[in-house]
């Protein structure tokens, strides 16, 4: 049927040029996530209490004219809790973890963003801006991209560049002797390509580069001495099948991913969309993740080690695995969708696929919870 | 003769064009103005007709029939370039260069015309002798272009797509029988499209549910004679001259009415078994009465 689709939708009154939303959809959702507590016998000391994140997002799409769209973003996040602070050993030698003071730690962020798309006969073009604040942490942020249609729009051809200008002034810095106020940029590359491979699939690979200059330590950690340049490389590719018959769809997707910290990982995602009619989706999913440490990874730190010389005790820079599984409810009544969504994530030096030399003590497992109501006008 | 109605938030019109009964089955949304929309829709089928239709006779498509080199617009060669598409497909069956084989089979004065008719008409009949080069239409002197089975089932899918733009929510386009669909229906229940007996007893004889794209039907529909007792039914084979004897009808949905449409015509073209394997390849829904009227459906 592809063969005789093909001229069919290259007809003028037909071919679907890369139109606007033609409604409006507002949609605001809100999530919980919440770290497990770590064990007694992984921090001897002091609050075992870790993050707990509550994040509002109001998202709000519409048409104006016939070529534009134009959308806006609004996120509020608090955050209580505690971090890692630092890592020592035991009296057997074994790494424990000391969290953050005892009264923990209390942020908020906010951060809104606007973007605007133009669409073209065969493509669109695109560009946003956005701001975010905490107590401790301002960002500004553009991007650019377009994408153009090829092969009687089988083919689409996408791209984007986006800068990110970040301020770090942490909280208690004079009390604790951390820095005062330090910088950081972001910059970083796209370019996807995806394929209708029939009328019923869909692939696209992207790769994605970018390099951040500045600050890239955690000014919150007792030790903590990063490189202050660090090159990223991801390869992403996603492949879509949608089973007319059980009125389903499944999606896989994997990600390469390299950095010049000494990071490499590796990600599968798989996730099951089962439609029952029109008014309910089931989308039960499951993910793997592993990586390598970092060079400079260590679960002890090193407190007589030169300022000079990078170190880092942050769980995300060991080599662990991670097994995540999760189960969203779709449904769908006139204007009105409301989706519920359920998430537990498991970190584990155990689950890694890589070599682990030295395990974390402080790896995360959390759920994460969320409800969100769209609204079309 | 127009009429209007109401049902359900939806409104019909009912109306003929194109040769046959139409109707547009729409929802709008608040505030449009629905009689303008209607308007702009039957402007816009006019406008196809007036272009396509080989019975007027200032048509473009007329003036492409008189033999003469003829400018064409980006339109035509998208029709065209489909229609190819289709005879290479087809391995030369949907042959839309066959209009001296369609008028030479009267179904009025219900004849069989004669074996030099037919070889003439053989002769001025091959989609591979035309060239569509920078814009300006040649082919064999005699030979004579009909886009049944293409340009009614464009229409369907261009009216849809435009009442979309007008901000149409969702509703139906039925050019006689060939059916795209607009946008979604928000309680998610498909289409239930009525396949009407090709014997002409004006009977629904089965029904396929679509939520989109498009429907169309091929059939020998009322257009038949019987002579000497065989009976000859309208969709001709472009090989032979003669009327094909495969499939009674077959109504097909598609991602576009203009696919279903040109599938449904070359499944009429091939022979009965040979049909409906190549439908149950292609993986479509369809509805098909074969000639010993039994009706059979895509094998689930």
């Amino acid at each position: 049927m592809i063969a005789l689709s093909t001229t069919a939708l290259a007809l003028p009154g037909i071919a679907l040029s890369d139109a606007p939303p033609s409604q409006s959809i507002a949609s605001y959702k809100i999530s919980n996530y919440s770290e497990d507590d770590i064990e007694r016998s992984e921090s001897p000391f002091g609050d075992l209490e870790r993050y707990d994140i509550d994040v509002h997002q109001f998202k709000l799409i519409s048409p104006i004219g016939r070529n534009f769209s134009f959308s806006l973003d609004a996120n509020h996040e608090t955050m209580s809790g505690a971090s890692p602070w630092y890592t020592s050993s035991d009296v057997n030698g074994d790494p424990i973890v000391a969290l953050s003071g005892a009264s923990g730690i209390y942020d908020e962020r906010s951060e809104v963003s606007f973007s605007t798309s133009y669409y073209l006969d065969q493509g669109t073009v695109s560009g946003t801006a956005g701001y975010s604040e905490e107590n401790d942490y301002r960002a500004i942020y553009y991007a650019l991209g377009g994408s153009r249609n090829f092969n009687n729009e089988l083919t689409t051809l996408s791209f984007g560049y986006s800068y990110s200008s970040d301020e770090i002034f942490p909280t208690d810095a004079k009390r604790f002797n951390r820095v005062k106020h330090e910088r950081k940029n972001s910059k970083s590359g796209v370019v996807s390509v995806s394929q209708i491979i029939s009328q019923n699939s869909t692939y696209q690979v992207s790769l994605n580069i970018s390099e951040q200059s500045g600050f890239l330590s955690d000014p919150y950690k007792l030790k903590d001495v990063r490189p202050s340049d660090k090159t990223q490389i991801a390869v992403t590719n996603s492949y879509r099948h949608f089973f007319e018959d059980s009125n389903s769809a499944l999606h896989i997707n994997y990600r390469y991913y390299h950095d010049d910290f000494g990071i490499s990982s590796h990600v599968v995602d798989s996730s099951w969309h089962q439609n029952f009619g029109r008014s309910l989706r089931v989308v039960p999913s499951i993910r793997y993740y592993t990586q390598s440490a970092a060079n400079f990874f260590t679960n002890i730190d090193d407190f007589a080690k030169p300022e000079s010389q990078y170190q880092s005790s942050d769980y995300r820079l060991s080599a662990f695995g991670a097994l995540s599984g999760g189960i969203d409810f779709v449904f769908n009544y006139g204007r009105w969708s409301t989706i519920f969504s359920a998430e537990r994530y498991v970190a584990n030096d155990r689950f890694a696929g890589h070599t682990v030399n030295k395990a974390s003590t402080a790896l995360v497992r959390f759920n994460r919870f969320s409800i969100g109501f769209e609204y079309i006008f | 003769m127009v009429s209007d109605t109401q049902e359900g938030g939806i409104l019909t019109r009912s109306f003929r064009a194109m040769g046959s009964d139409c109707e547009f089955q729409l929802c709008f949304g608040g505030g449009s103005d629905s009689q303008f929309i209607f308007k702009c829709l039957q402007d816009e089928l006019e406008r196809l007709e007036s272009k396509y239709s080989r019975f007027r006779k200032d048509s473009l498509l007329s003036q492409i029939n008189l033999g003469k080199e003829v400018n064409i617009d980006n339109e035509t060669i998208s029709l065209l370039e489909h229609a190819f598409n289709c005879f290479e497909q087809s391995e030369g069956l949907f042959d839309v260069t066959a209009g001296r084989l369609n008028s030479l089979w009267d179904f009025k004065k219900k004849k069989v015309p004669s074996q030099e008719e037919i070889s003439y008409a053989l002769s001025v009949t091959d989609f591979s002798k035309v060239s569509w080069n920078n814009g300006i239409l040649s082919m064999p002197a005699g030979m004579n272009v009909d886009f049944g089975g293409i340009v009614k089932e464009y229409a369907a899918d261009t009216l849809a797509v435009l009442a979309k733009k007008f901000g149409v929510q969702y509703g139906l386009i039925n050019l006689g029988g060939d059916i795209a669909i607009v946008g979604n229906k928000p309680d998610g229940i498909a289409w239930k499209v009525g396949i009407t007996d090709p014997r002409g007893t004006e009977t629904e004889i089965a029904s396929i549910d679509i939520y989109s794209g498009g429907l169309a039907t091929s059939g020998d529909y009322k257009r038949y004679f019987i002579y000497e007792g065989k009976r000859y039914s309208h969709i001709l084979n472009p090989k032979t001259g003669f009327p094909c004897a495969g499939l009674r009808a077959v109504s097909v949905a598609a991602n576009l009415c203009t696919v279903a449409g040109s599938i449904a015509t070359i499944a009429m073209l091939k022979d009965e078994p040979e049909a409906i394997k190549w439908l149950n390849d292609l993986g479509v829904p369809f509805v098909a009465m074969d000639s010993n009227l039994s009706m059979l459906r895509n094998s689930d």
